[in-house]
């Protein structure tokens, strides 16, 4: 029985050391989509369809178009820049994991001037949608996603 | 004998005499009886009904020897399990305990790990902190996947 159980024992750690490497993952891949959503002539852009549903229960908009769509591996304290429309940029770093939700810094510049910035812990495999600038008769969406694996 | 009475019903009469109406609903069928000789009957035929079957169960009760039962019980048991089985009595408990162990060093060994393994519960995403120039922040988020929105006006 003592032997029985020193095996179990080391089958558990190797159990664990298996369970380990979701944590080791040092690089978070973060995508940015940049949507204008308007109340326009009724048109959901293929890729956006879920987004879309989700969104219509507090949103009265018809229209949504991805202007753009990038992935990004980032390390942990590296900046990942995407330009967006009317002289805007957005900044994302990922900083940490806790549990099991990556912590994020957001940044909007505009003209080289912070207009925005926020600090959230974002679920795997999950997004955070950040709205509001007005652009071309409609809204500028950013739908910000992180995964680890 | 078929009930004439319309007020109340069999079933009523029947809760009636297990004293399960309702306390103002049971002063009620009790005052209505006084004056129904057809409801009266049946109260009567349930309450004689009633303590024969109590009597019978009491006989019964009393007649029931748990030694005798559980003596005649083991026995059946024994013969019904084939010879295999009655060997493998003792190995069968260390099965169950070496599996109870591995449960429970599995369970032991995934605690560290359990924010790892299963998804969290909660928004999208939790805002720690929010810091700009606009006019206005709402924070919200949708009600079927709980996807969290940050809404700021630029002016």
């Amino acid at each position: 029985m003592k032997g029985f159980i020193t095996k179990i024992f080391i089958l558990a750690g190797f159990f664990a050391l298996l369970i380990q490497p979701v944590f080791a993952n040092s690089q978070v891949l973060t995508e940015v989509k940049v949507i204008h959503a308007s109340t326009g002539p009724v048109h959901v852009d293929p890729g956006l369809k879920p987004f879309a549903s989700e969104l219509e229960s507090v949103f009265k908009y018809t229209s949504y178009r991805l202007l753009k769509d990038e992935q990004m591996n980032l390390e942990f304290n590296r900046e990942g820049r995407v330009n967006l429309p009317g002289g805007r940029t957005l900044i994302v770093v990922p900083s940490d994991v806790k549990g099991k939700r990556i912590g994020y810094q957001i940044n909007i510049r505009k003209n080289n001037h912070s207009i925005f910035q926020t600090r959230v812990l974002l679920k795997n495999n999950d997004s955070i949608t950040i709205g509001g600038p007005r652009y071309q008769n409609g809204t500028l969406l950013f739908n910000i996603s992180g995964s680890m694996h | 004998m078929e009930k004439t009475c319309t007020r109340y019903r069999p079933e009523q009469i029947s809760r009636f005499v297990d004293h399960e109406l309702a306390k103002g609903i049971q002063d009620e069928v009790a005052r209505h009886l006084v004056s129904c000789p057809d409801c009266r009957g049946l109260v009567d035929r349930y309450t004689a009904l009633d303590r024969g079957f109590n009597h019978l169960a009491e006989h019964e009760i009393l007649k029931f020897d748990p030694d005798q039962v559980k003596q005649r019980l083991g026995s059946a048991l024994e013969d019904s399990r084939p010879p295999g089985i009655r060997v493998l009595k003792f190995f069968n408990k260390n099965i169950y305990l070496k599996l109870a162990s591995i449960a429970a060093i599995l369970i032991i060994s995934l605690i560290p790990f359990r924010g790892a393994l299963f998804d969290p519960s909660g928004p999208s995403a939790i805002v720690k902190s929010v810091d700009s120039d606009v006019a206005s922040i709402m924070i919200f988020e949708t009600q079927k996947e709980q996807h969290t929105i940050i809404w700021f006006s630029e002016t």
